[in-house]
């Protein structure tokens, strides 16, 4: 009944309907969704205005988490900035530090040593997998935990992701504020016995990962819930400049490891999982072979992981230790979400302090996508929708 | 189809709650039970004291610069002659770390040359005013007496990036500033406390 609802509203969607020219006759109502809204995943608003239960139009309000995290780097020198962007992305934290590091590291045309190389991606494959982990979870609980009952999933999904945050803090000492990269480099090494633990928690999180495939992607309700709602085709995806999970459950193969290789990604092969439906299935079926292709990514870079030192460069000992005159770069690397980006504009007041530095988050692209996919859809897909884009509002709003 | 693929796969997913419900526990009940903390685990500071029973610090300011979040705030004392040895050294008067807006980022630990401050594993108690969360230099010196320091300090975090030396597994709590031996090594920093608060 959904379905034709929506097909049969979906022929006129227009992102920027101007609701004093909509049906006069029609029973509108304007409903603010957030920013309190447990399912917004942190402040996010949308208005969403309503006929009945069906979303005529949608206008999301970003900006209620804005820290000024990129003015703030342009005070900060070089070897301050990697604690300050692990809060930009919360559930990724490594990979922001990543992305930070390489710009730097770019633009110093430092060579980084390979062992720290392999590392970076197994950090960042294990930390894709907390990623998504966290994601399958909080999307049962917004999709109204009907699967097995209550929040069954989400708890399921954070005792695996538990896992993974406590090899973190073996490795860096912190659970969620590594700041365990560092300019050429990575600050800390893997402990003694660390990857043995790391294979362990894998082989725990493979063994789990067909229990949660049975109360999601299975499950008739999970499919009821998710399969035709949301449906985004791939040329709007590429026109907003969306990347990562949702653009490839679009039916675009696109995926920085393996198009454009950094880290040890060159090494390995990384196989790339897509999707044609472009709906909310499609994502949470391309993010699961994602769960699965960096299990398989893990155990191959414990197996080839090379000895050798871990920084480039001497340990910092002053703030002022990294001087960049001038220049400016771009380096893009291929998170949870797609594609995190950070540009710098070197020389600033001093050439220890970026003259400018811009941080491209992939849930900001990932939530343009939100005045064209939600027409047509009814109140209850609506929750479904933002899920399956996974957006951290942190990273949005910087 | 339809509604009857429901029930199924209800049951399917009842089986897996049945068999999770079997399953032993993840969790503990906190203040009773304390999991182990990592050895690298930073939660909050302490300022290590040399072999002398004095205070490792002497103010030369490298954490209170690098801080991100300048937390850190210090007066040096200038040099003195050191009551136990003799000889002139320099010292801080005063140290003030504000907890409340540190981030624990580890880097002030990792520019220290003495290893006077490191990190400790067992987090502060909570406090009902943020001034409660801005520790003096007694507080925090007491901290290395009563707590467990983490593994890292100064020359291990330098070390392990310049690769001098292979990272050790054990934490062994013993800060050596200056190697000049003395005759009587009096307050020995502290014995790793199991785990737990005290």
């Amino acid at each position: 009944m959904t379905e034709g609802l929506q097909s049969a509203r979906r022929g006129a969607i227009d992102p920027h309907l101007s609701i004093r020219h909509y049906d006069a006759d029609a029973d509108l109502m304007l409903l603010h969704f957030g920013p309190q809204h447990p399912s917004t995943h942190g402040v996010f608003r949308m208005d969403l205005y309503l006929d009945g239960e069906v979303i005529v139009k949608a206008t999301p309000f970003l900006g209620y988490l804005h820290r000024g995290v990129e003015k703030l780097c342009e005070k900060l020198t070089y070897v301050q900035q990697t604690p300050v962007v692990d809060k930009n992305d919360y559930v990724s934290p490594m990979i922001n530090e990543q992305a930070l590091n390489m710009a730097f590291e770019k633009l110093l045309k430092l060579e980084v040593p390979r062992r720290a190389r392999w590392l970076r991606t197994l950090l960042a494959e294990l930390q894709r997998l907390a990623s998504h982990l966290l994601w399958l979870g909080t999307f049962t609980l917004d999709l109204g935990g009907a699967l097995g009952g209550g929040s069954t999933l989400f708890l399921h999904c954070f005792r695996e992701r538990e896992l993974i945050l406590d090899l973190f803090e073996e490795l860096t000492g912190s659970r969620f504020h590594y700041n365990t990269h560092t300019i050429g480099g990575n600050r800390h090494d893997l402990p003694a016995g660390l990857a043995a633990k790391v294979e362990v928690a894998l082989a725990a999180i493979a063994a789990r990962l067909g229990e949660y495939e049975d109360l999601s992607l299975g499950h008739a309700i999970f499919q009821a819930r998710t399969k035709g709602v949301g449906t985004l085709d791939s040329d709007l995806a590429l026109e907003l400049g969306i990347t990562g999970p949702i653009l490839r459950a679009s039916g675009v193969d696109h995926d920085l490891r393996r198009d454009a290789p950094y880290h040890a990604y060159d090494e390995l092969t990384v196989n790339v999982a897509t999707e044609h439906a472009g709906d909310c299935f499609a994502r949470a079926s391309v993010r699961f072979a994602e769960m699965r292709e960096s299990i398989r990514l893990c155990r191959a870079v414990l197996e080839g992981l090379p000895e050798g030192p871990i920084a480039a460069s001497k340990a910092v000992r002053l703030p002022t230790a990294v001087k960049i005159a001038s220049g400016q770069v771009y380096v893009g690397i291929e998170g949870p979400r797609g594609e995190i980006g950070t540009f710098v504009i070197a020389g600033g007041d001093t050439p220890t302090t970026p003259y400018r530095l811009k941080i491209r988050a992939p849930s900001m692209h990932a939530l343009a996508a939100i005045p064209y996919v939600m027409p047509g859809a009814t109140l209850s897909d609506a929750v479904a929708i933002l899920g399956s884009l996974d957006p951290i509002m942190g990273e949005v709003d910087r | 189809m339809g509604v009857f693929s429901y029930w199924i796969d209800t049951a399917r997913a009842l089986r897996t709650t049945l068999r999770n419900a079997f399953r032993p526990p993840t969790t503990v009940e906190f203040p009773a039970v304390i999991r182990p903390r990592a050895e690298r685990y930073r939660a909050s500071f302490a300022l290590v004291d040399d072999e002398n029973g004095e205070c490792a610090c002497v103010a030369c300011q490298a954490c209170e610069k690098i801080c991100p979040s300048q937390v850190i705030k210090m007066k040096s004392g200038g040099k003195r002659e050191s009551p136990v040895t003799g000889k002139k050294r320099a010292y801080a008067d005063e140290f003030v770390l504000d907890l409340s807006a540190c981030m624990q980022c580890e880097l002030c630990v990792q520019v220290c040359n003495n290893d006077a401050i490191v990190m400790i594993r067992e987090p502060e108690e909570p406090a009902y005013t943020r001034a409660d969360l801005v520790f003096d230099m007694a507080h925090l010196r007491d901290n290395a007496h009563t707590k467990t320091a983490t593994w890292a300090n100064g020359t291990r975090l330098q070390e392990m990036q310049e690769g001098k030396k292979v990272p050790k597994a054990k934490p062994e709590p013993k800060p050596e500033p200056k190697p000049e031996p003395k005759p009587e090594p009096k307050a020995e920093p502290k014995p790793p406390t199991e785990g737990g608060t005290p």
